[in-house]
């Protein structure tokens, strides 16, 4: 499983600046996971399950739940804040729908920094650089001290 | 609640009748309240590959600062979600709306979320949720008027103190 094996690292907001660059993170879905996600959140929604009804609406395939993305987009701003950190916000837009047995690269930046407090740019892609889903996050750290 | 109605000219037709504009404001579902339980939250997490520690493993989540096992910040809308028979489905899969919104539009689409995390869902906390209608705006888009309707879900845990909110998106054109 991609994203969750990684070595949970703690950062500290003494060691955040703006413009930094977060990790690259890879996510891809199998149809074995859009079931199991439509199974977790009770969503009956053929698109997700049923290649022909999803073809029907103009779908080349079953696609990848928005939430589901959404939900990989707060993995990666808590994963990368650490078990220490917390996350205070986190919105996103449906750009474009994704496909399963596809990579996705999950990327952010740095935007400000304020207290205790940072903001981040975060957004999923394709590997060749189209967005599909921007967000903003912010993310509270702790001191090194 | 503002109508982006073009720059001159003559106004574009509207999408939203007055009737339906007139719900803005209102609550479309809830109150509902749900206990979050560590199996649901955890399948949850197992679904989206989501295996942080805390969601899993009490020790960890309290080494974090957590009172006791926590949830995937955006499980609480799932948590809520309330059991319904497959009669009232529609040809789609969805589940027929509670309130169908009147709006002159041929389909709706997830357009996006936004999420303010007030404080940690725990395992154990009973969540209370209320959705609104927050606000219905026409726009103009590349493809034609659309309509972005938002609404808003407001949780509280036990304590009464709100834990999360959020705005959830819909493109209707």
């Amino acid at each position: 499983m991609q994203g969750s094996g990684a070595a949970r690292t703690q950062p500290f907001i003494e060691d955040v600046a703006v413009g930094q660059e977060l990790p690259v993170v890879v996510r891809n879905a199998s149809r074995v996971q859009l079931f199991l996600y439509s199974a977790a959140t009770w969503n009956p929604h053929r698109i997700h399950y049923d290649v022909d009804y999803a073809r029907f609406e103009g779908h080349p395939d079953v696609i990848v739940h928005g939430p589901l993305q959404g939900a990989w987009l707060s993995q990666y701003v808590t994963d990368w804040a650490g078990p220490r950190g917390r996350i205070l916000g986190l919105s996103w837009q449906n750009r474009a729908s994704a496909l399963p047995e596809l990579d996705y690269e999950f990327r952010g930046r740095v935007t400000a920094v304020e207290g205790d407090v940072v903001s981040l740019d975060v957004w999923e892609q394709t590997p060749e650089g189209a967005v599909l889903m921007p967000g903003q996050a912010t993310v509270r750290l702790p001191n090194r001290s | 609640m503002t109508i982006d109605q073009g720059a001159a000219g003559a106004a574009p037709p509207s999408l939203i009748p007055a009737h339906t504009m007139a719900l803005v404001g209102s609550v479309l579902r809830g109150p509902v309240t749900a206990e979050i339980t560590a199996k649901e939250a955890q399948r949850y997490a197992q679904a989206v590959g989501d295996l942080n520690p805390v969601y899993f493993d009490e020790a960890a989540a309290r080494a974090a600062g957590h009172d006791g096992l926590v949830a995937p910040p955006t499980f609480v809308q799932y948590a809520l979600v309330q059991g319904r028979p497959i009669e009232e489905t529609r040809t789609d899969g969805l589940f027929q709306g509670d309130i169908p919104l009147d709006l002159a539009v041929q389909r709706t689409m997830f357009g996006g979320e936004e999420w303010d995390f007030l404080a940690p869902v725990l395992v154990g906390d009973r969540i209370t949720a209320e959705t609104r209608l927050a606000a219905l705006d026409q726009k103009e888009g590349s493809k034609g008027p659309f309509v972005r309707i938002t609404r808003e879900t407001t949780y509280r845990n036990q304590a009464g103190d709100v834990v999360a909110r959020t705005r959830q998106i819909g493109i209707a054109r």
